[in-house]
C-alpha cells in the first residue's frame, strides 16, 4: 500500500504540487444492542479507502476513492489536483504550512484482548444479563445495552517524505433504563449516558467498567426518579458530576478553541467562536484553578493517537493555565496564524473526509478536593448526574445542559433526588465561577464518541479528563 | 453509476453463495463533491467516491447484518459470510416477520444529467457569484455547495427489486458583517434549480437589516418562524417523536396522544416520499413502497411510521419507512416531511404582529429535555429581529428559547402558503418542506452577547 500511495504522491510531484499527502484508511466496526432482550443491533463493517490532498497553486483539493487499486488512487490523485486548481480560482492567499519532521514511524494503541478476537456470544450474553436484570422492575419500559468496537488501520504518506502506519483500537459500552409510569419518562444510564465510556483499549476496558455491579441502582434510581420531585428554578452553588464536566469541557473549552472556528473556516455549520485571537494570553477564562490541556500521549484515552492525520506527532498542549485562556487546537495550516507550529489535532473521519481539527483529550486538571468534603462544604446547592441534553450558542457562550437527575444539597449533606434538571450560563462567567475541583481519586478520562463537526459531516472520537466540580451561583431551571 | 442491470447482476451471484433462509443486499452508492467557503474564499473542496454495500441474512428470526464499502466479489462474499456468522451466535428477534417480498412502487424521476455533471470547476464558478454580490455590498460570506450523484438499489432472495438512481444539489449561504449575519438554503434534485444570486442577495439582505442588533429581555413573544426555523424543530420533533422506536418505547409525544389534540387546527404534517416537488424516493431500504403517512393531523396526533419489523411488534404493516440494516434498531423514521401550506403570504403573516420576533434559523436544538412534552431548546442564529407593528424593526442579539412545541404550535396564528425544502441530514432521499409559521407564544428563557 505504502507504494500505491508514494507512487500517486510521485505523480503529483511531477504536476508540481506545493504539497500532498494520501492516507489509507480501514476501519473494521463491531456494534451490538440489546433492547428488551432482543438483540436488535448486531453489526459489522469494514470500510475501505484512500483520501488524497492537495495544494496545487496555493489552494486545497481533496479526493477519495473506495478502492486501493493503483489506477483507482491515482485517478482520486487526478481529481484532487483539478479540485485544487478550481479552488485556486477564488484565492486571496496561498496556503502556508508550518513545518513539521517527516515521521517515519508505527504507532499502536494499547489493547491486551482484541475485542474483534471475543466471541460474539460473549458480548451478547453479557449485555443480555444487564437488559434482563434492568427488566425486573416493571417500571422499566426499555432496558438497551449497547457495545462498540473499531479497528483502524492507517498508513499516511506526504510529499515530504513521512511515512506513519498507526493501528488503534477502540471500545466503550454502556447502558440505559428508562422508565415509564403512563405520565412520564426517566431514565438511569450506566457508566455515562449516549451509549457508555470508551477508550483506546481492548475488550478489557468493558470488563473493568463494573457494568453488572451498577444495574440494580440504574434500574432503582430509573425508577426513583418518576416519583421525585422537579429540580427548582433557582441560582444556587452547584457541583457538577465527572461525566456532566466532559460535556461542560468539550462544548465550552474544546470547541471554542479549535482555531479553525476562530479563523472562521466553520461557520457554515458549527459556527465561530468568542474565544478570538486578540483574547489570546489576555481572556481570564476561568477562575485561577481552572487549568486545562489537549493531551494525545495519555496512553489509552479515547482521543489519544500516535500521529495526526497530518502526521504531526501527538502531543500535550496547554489551553488554559490559572484561568488565563494560552492556546489553541491547531493544524499545520492554522498554527502559523499564531505564530506556533501545530500542535497535532488535526483528524479526518476516515479515508473519505478532510482532516479537520478535532479535540484530543481536553482534560479539566484534578484539583485537591475530596468528593465528600465538596459536598460538606456547600451549604444550599445541588449536584448535578450524567448528561441528558445539551445546547449552546455557536459563538459557544450561552449554554443550558440538561442532567439525568441531581440531589439537593443542605446543609452539606445530599438530600432529595431530583428529576428534570437543568442549568444554564455564559461560558466566561461561569468557569470564573468554579471554586473547588475533586483531586485525581474522582478524575476521569470520559469518552466521547459522537462529537459532529465539519461539512459534510464528521465524527470524531475524543475524550476529557474531569473530576465533580463546583460553581457558584449558577442559574438552575429555566424561569428565574 | 453501475446501473441496475450490472447491480442485480451482481448481487445474484453474490446471493446464490448465501446458506440463509433469506438474504437481503442493500446498495447505497454515490458521487458526491461539496465546496465549502469562509472569509470569501474557497477553503475546502472535496469529492467522494463510495458506496454501502449491506447484507442482512436471515436464519429462522436470526438476523445477521455486515456491510462493507468493496464491491469486490470476494470481499462481499466474505461480508455476506461474515452475516451469517452473526447470525448464528444471534438470539430469535420474536419481532421479525421475514424479509418483505415484491411489491410495486411507483416510478419517479430523480436522477438529473447536469447535476450528475456538475464539476468543482462549474460549483467554484457559482460560489464566486455569491463573494461578488456579497462583496458589492461589503459583506463576507461562508458556506458550502454540495452536488452528486449516486443509486440505491435493493434485492433480496423473495424477489424484491428495487432500483433508484438520484443526484442532489444544496447550497447554504450566512453573510455576515462585523454584528450581524444573515442565512439563506437551496435544495433540488436539479442543480439548475439552484439560484445562487436570489440565494446571496438573501442572505446578504439579512445581514444588513440585522446590523448592530440590539438586546432584548428573554420573555414570551410572538414569532415568526422562517421555514429553516420550523424545519430545525420539527426535525427534532420527528427525531423524538415521530418513528417507530420512541412510540413503541412510550418516550414519543405521540405515544398516548393518537387521537387527541397536540397542535392547532392549521397544523398537518405528514410524511410523502412520492412526492417529487421534494427529494423523492419511492422504496425504503427493505424494498417496502413508501407510504403516505399523516403524523399530526389539523392538531390531532395520527399516527407514525413503522418498517416491517416494529409494524409486526406494533401490529401494523410497514409503512416504508426503514433505514439501512445496520440502523434498524433505531426503528422506522420519516425521512420526507412535509407541513401543510397555510394561505398568507410571509410579508402578510409579518404584517399581523404587533411586537414579536423573526426568527431565520435555530442552532444546536435539543430535545432530549423532556421527550413525552415535545420541550426543545435552542439558540436562534444569523437573522433575529423585532418586528413592532407588521414591521421589522431592527435586529436583535440572539436569543435561547426553552419551550413545549406541542404549547408553542397550539397557538398558530398564521402559515404561509409558500413552502421551501431544506435539506437535513438524509438529504440525497429526503427533506423537510417547511413554511413559514406566525406562533402567538414562544418562550425564550435566556440571551447571548451577539
Amino acid at each position: 500500500m505504502k507504494d500505491k500511495l508514494n507512487s500517486a504522491l510521485d505523480w503529483l510531484k511531477g504536476k508540481k504540487v506545493d504539497y500532498a499527502d494520501a492516507r489509507f484508511v480501514r476501519t473494521e466496526t463491531e456494534s451490538v444492542r440489546v433492547t428488551d432482550g432482543v438483540v436488535d443491533t448486531l453489526n459489522k463493517d469494514v470500510n475501505v479507502g484512500v483520501g488524497i490532498r492537495v495544494i496545487d497553486r496555493g489552494a486545497w483539493g481533496f479526493a477519495a476513492v473506495a478502492s486501493v487499486k493503483e489506477a483507482d488512487i491515482k485517478k482520486a490523485a487526478n481529481k484532487a489536483l483539478q479540485t485544487a486548481r478550481a479552488s485556486a480560482t477564488t484565492l486571496k492567499e496561498k496556503v502556508k504550512l508550518a513545518e513539521v519532521t517527516p515521521f517515519k514511524d508505527h504507532y499502536k494503541s494499547p489493547c491486551e484482548k482484541d475485542p474483534f478476537e471475543v466471541p460474539v456470544d460473549e458480548q451478547v450474553g453479557l449485555l443480555l444479563e444487564i437488559s434482563d436484570r434492568l427488566k425486573t422492575d416493571a417500571l422499566i419500559k426499555t432496558a438497551e445495552a449497547t457495545c462498540d468496537f473499531f479497528k483502524t488501520k492507517k498508513l499516511f504518506c506526504s510529499t515530504e517524505g513521512a511515512e506513519i502506519e498507526q493501528d488503534i483500537i477502540e471500545s466503550g459500552a454502556g447502558y440505559t433504563a428508562t422508565a415509564y409510569d403512563g405520565n412520564e419518562v426517566q431514565k438511569r444510564s450506566y457508566p455515562n449516558s449516549h451509549r457508555g465510556d470508551y477508550a483506546t483499549h481492548g475488550y478489557e476496558y468493558v470488563l473493568g467498567m463494573k457494568l453488572l455491579d451498577n444495574v440494580d441502582r440504574v434500574r432503582n434510581e430509573a425508577v426513583q426518579l418518576l416519583k421525585a420531585e422537579n429540580c427548582p428554578d433557582t441560582v444556587c452553588d452547584i457541583i457538577i458530576c465527572g461525566s456532566q464536566m466532559a460535556l461542560q469541557v468539550h462544548e465550552s473549552c474544546g470547541h471554542p478553541t479549535e482555531l479553525d472556528r476562530v479563523l472562521g473556516t466553520e461557520i457554515s455549520l458549527a459556527g465561530g467562536s468568542f474565544m478570538q485571537l486578540d483574547g489570546l494570553n489576555k481572556l481570564k477564562y476561568g477562575s485561577d484553578i481552572v487549568n486545562i490541556f489537549a493531551d494525545a500521549t495519555i496512553p489509552g484515552a479515547l482521543g489519544s493517537f500516535g500521529y495526526d492525520d497530518e502526521g504531526v506527532k501527538a502531543q500535550r498542549a496547554p489551553i488554559i493555565q490559572n484561568g488565563l485562556h494560552v492556546g489553541y487546537l491547531t493544524s499545520r495550516e492554522t498554527a502559523p496564524v499564531i505564530g506556533k507550529t501545530s500542535n497535532g489535532t488535526m483528524r479526518a473521519d476516515g479515508w473519505n473526509r478532510l482532516p479537520l481539527i478535532r479535540m484530543t483529550n481536553i482534560n479539566l486538571e484534578p484539583g485537591e478536593w475530596e468528593l465528600d468534603q465538596l459536598i460538606a462544604d456547600t451549604k444550599d446547592g445541588i449536584f448535578f448526574d450524567m448528561n441528558k441534553s445539551w445546547s449552546i450558542d455557536d459563538k459557544r457562550l450561552n449554554f443550558q445542559f440538561g442532567t439525568e437527575c441531581a440531589w439537593e444539597i443542605k446543609d452539606g449533606k445530599l438530600g432529595k433526588l431530583l428529576k428534570n434538571p437543568l442549568y444554564t450560563g455564559m461560558t466566561p462567567k461561569f468557569w470564573n465561577s468554579c471554586d473547588a475541583i475533586c483531586n485525581k481519586k474522582h478524575w476521569h478520562i470520559w469518552g466521547v464518541p459522537n462529537c459532529g463537526k465539519g461539512e459534510p459531516m464528521q465524527v470524531a472520537r475524543v475524550a476529557h479528563g474531569a473530576a465533580p466540580t463546583r460553581f457558584r451561583k449558577v442559574k438552575v431551571g429555566v424561569s428565574k | 453509476m453501475i446501473g441496475q442491470d450490472k447491480l442485480f447482476a451482481i448481487f445474484e451471484k453474490v446471493a446464490k453463495s448465501s446458506k440463509a433462509d433469506e438474504t437481503e443486499i442493500v446498495y447505497v452508492g454515490s458521487n458526491y463533491g461539496l465546496t465549502r467557503f469562509a472569509n470569501s474564499i474557497i477553503h475546502q473542496n472535496v469529492n467522494e467516491d463510495n458506496a454501502r454495500i449491506f447484507f442482512r441474512t436471515i436464519l429462522g428470526k436470526k438476523i445477521g447484518v455486515a456491510s462493507t464499502n468493496s464491491l469486490v466479489y470476494s470481499e462481499m462474499k466474505d461480508t455476506l459470510r461474515n452475516s451469517l456468522e452473526i447470525a448464528k451466535y444471534q438470539k430469535n428477534n420474536v419481532n421479525f416477520p421475514g424479509l418483505p417480498g415484491p411489491s410495486e412502487y411507483a416510478k419517479l424521476d430523480t436522477h438529473y444529467e447536469a447535476t450528475a455533471k456538475y464539476s468543482p470547476r462549474d460549483r467554484a464558478r457559482q460560489v464566486k457569484k455569491v463573494f461578488v454580490r456579497a462583496n458589492k455590498r461589503k459583506f463576507t460570506t461562508a458556506g458550502a455547495y454540495a452536488t452528486g450523484d449516486g443509486e440505491i438499489a435493493v434485492f433480496n432472495t423473495k424477489g424484491v427489486r428495487c432500483y433508484q438512481p438520484f443526484t442532489s444539489a444544496s447550497i447554504n449561504i450566512i453573510a455576515m458583517s462585523e454584528t450581524s449575519s444573515g442565512y439563506s438554503v437551496g435544495l433540488s434534485r436539479k442543480v439548475e434549480d439552484i439560484d445562487v444570486i436570489s440565494l446571496a442577495d438573501a442572505a446578504v439582505e439579512k445581514a444588513y437589516i440585522g446590523k448592530k442588533p440590539k438586546p432584548l429581555e428573554a420573555g414570551e413573544y410572538e414569532v415568526i418562524l422562517e421555514p429553516s426555523a420550523v424545519a430545525a424543530l420539527f426535525e427534532w420533533l420527528n427525531y423524538i417523536g415521530f418513528g417507530s422506536k420512541a412510540f413503541l418505547e412510550k418516550t414519543s409525544f405521540l405515544a398516548d396522544k393518537i387521537g387527541k389534540k397536540i397542535m392547532a387546527d392549521s397544523v398537518t404534517v405528514y410524511d410523502d416520499a412520492n412526492d417529487s416537488s421534494a427529494i423523492a424516493m419511492p422504496f425504503d431500504f427493505e424494498g417496502v413502497p413508501k407510504k403516505k403517512v399523516v403524523i399530526i393531523d389539523k392538531g390531532v396526533g395520527k399516527g407514525v411510521v413503522f418498517d416491517s419489523i416494529s409494524g409486526n411488534k406494533a401490529g401494523v404493516p410497514s409503512t416504508g419507512h426503514a433505514l439501512t440494516a445496520n440502523d434498524h434498531g433505531q426503528g422506522a423514521i420519516p425521512l420526507n416531511i412535509f407541513l401543510d401550506p397555510g394561505a398568507k403570504t410571509r410579508d402578510e403573516l409579518i404584517s399581523s404582529v404587533k411586537r414579536g420576533i423573526l426568527v431565520t434559523r435555530f442552532h444546536y436544538i435539543n430535545g432530549y429535555i423532556d421527550m413525552p412534552n415535545a420541550v426543545l431548546t435552542g439558540m436562534t442564529r444569523d437573522g433575529t429581529y423585532l418586528i413592532e407593528d407588521g414591521q421589522i424593526k431592527h435586529g436583535v442579539k440572539n436569543l435561547r428559547f426553552t419551550d413545549s412545541m406541542l404549547r408553542a404550535f397550539s397557538t398558530v396564528k398564521g402559515i404561509s402558503r409558500d413552502r421551501q425544502l431544506i435539506p437535513s441530514w438524509w438529504d440525497s432521499v429526503g427533506c423537510i418542506a417547511a413554511p413559514t409559521i406566525h406562533l402567538g407564544s414562544f418562550k425564550f428563557t435566556g440571551t447571548t452577547d451577539f
